[in-house]
């Protein structure tokens, strides 16, 4: 099933990415072994992310902006406020882009 | 089940509500509520461009082929398409529609568009009223048999085709009136001028 690299500029992910280009520059590891790497990254964040993940979080803010083009939703939030069962903080400029997973699945025959 | 008719509204001591002739200026009459006009920005575009560039726009072509934008001042709702022609909507005055129609045609300007502002016309006008007495539809679907339309298993509202002026009225039981179908305000004072007094005529009284 193809995903989306969405996760890659996450913190893990630019972290990952990194880490590869050090090893490809160094010799260590072959271009096509880190691509692999990364896409193997982008289906392993999607499985952890819809099996292991039960966490909830509320998101409450004032809606600067929205977009909705090609599938997918862009906000910007300003003064949002995150709310999960152990967390509650406030950020005053927020992106959120997301991203309708159906869209990845072969359409119907 | 009984017919829920609002304490406050059950005629009982109208003093504050209308009595005798209606006057368009009187204030009870909230109108418009809501106002269409379209406008011919005459030129094509590229509706995924503006879309992409555009803030608080919504483009899927699978469900609608125009580009949905919005404006908070004057709060309204803009439907843009790839011939150049627009809608707006929402706006609750003629001149705030042709504002939030001027705002829509400068934002695609500044997308690099030669738009024009050709063509401007108010289409629709909607306005509502409440007239702080129950009515009794049954009866005034009877006697205004050409005009009127009453299903109440379909939709509670008796729906009233009036022909001078040409406007739709939706009359509840509750003493709520909407008035749409205006191409002009006057229409809209003129057609409640028309129903009021078969409304007082029909007006339902309490039982206790």
């Amino acid at each position: 099933m193809a995903t989306f690299e969405l996760y890659r500029r996450s913190t893990i992910g630019t972290c990952l990415t990194e880490t590869l280009d050090d090893l490809v520059s160094s010799g260590a590891v072959s271009p096509e072994l880190a691509i692999q790497v990364l896409v193997q990254f982008d289906k392993s964040m999607t499985d952890a992310l819809e099996s292991q993940v039960k966490s909830k979080v509320n998101i409450k803010g004032h809606l600067h902006t929205y977009r909705f083009c090609d599938n997918v939703w862009t906000f910007i939030l300003t003064d949002a406020t995150f709310k999960s069962e152990e967390i509650s903080e406030t950020l005053s400029k927020v992106k959120i882009v997301a991203c309708d997973s159906k869209l990845l699945q072969p359409p119907h025959p | 089940m009984s017919v829920a008719v609002d304490p406050m509204a059950a005629g009982l001591g109208t003093s504050g509500g209308p009595m005798g002739v209606m006057r368009s200026d009187q204030p009870f009459i909230r109108c418009p509520r809501n106002i269409v006009s379209t406008v011919n920005l005459d030129c094509q575009l590229d509706l995924k461009m503006i879309a992409l560039q555009a803030r608080n726009a919504e483009y899927n072509p699978k469900r609608f082929a125009a580009v949905i934008m919005r404006i908070r001042e004057p709060k309204t709702t803009a439907l843009v398409f790839a011939s150049g022609k627009m809608v707006c909507t929402g706006a609750k005055s003629e001149e705030h529609s042709k504002l939030a129609a001027r705002k829509y045609a400068r934002i695609i300007q500044k997308l690099g568009y030669p738009a024009k502002f050709k063509d401007f016309k108010i289409q629709n006008m909607v306005g509502s009223c409440d007239v702080k007495f129950p009515i009794r539809l049954e009866g005034l679907a009877y006697s205004h048999g050409a005009f009127s339309n009453y299903e109440p298993e379909l939709f509670p509202g008796l729906i009233y085709r009036m022909k001078h002026p040409k406007i739709v009225l939706l009359i509840f039981v509750s003493g709520k009136i909407v008035l749409t179908g205006a191409k002009v305000r006057e229409e809209i004072y003129t057609a409640f001028e028309n129903i009021y007094p078969v409304l007082t005529e029909y007006r339902k009284c309490q039982k206790w």
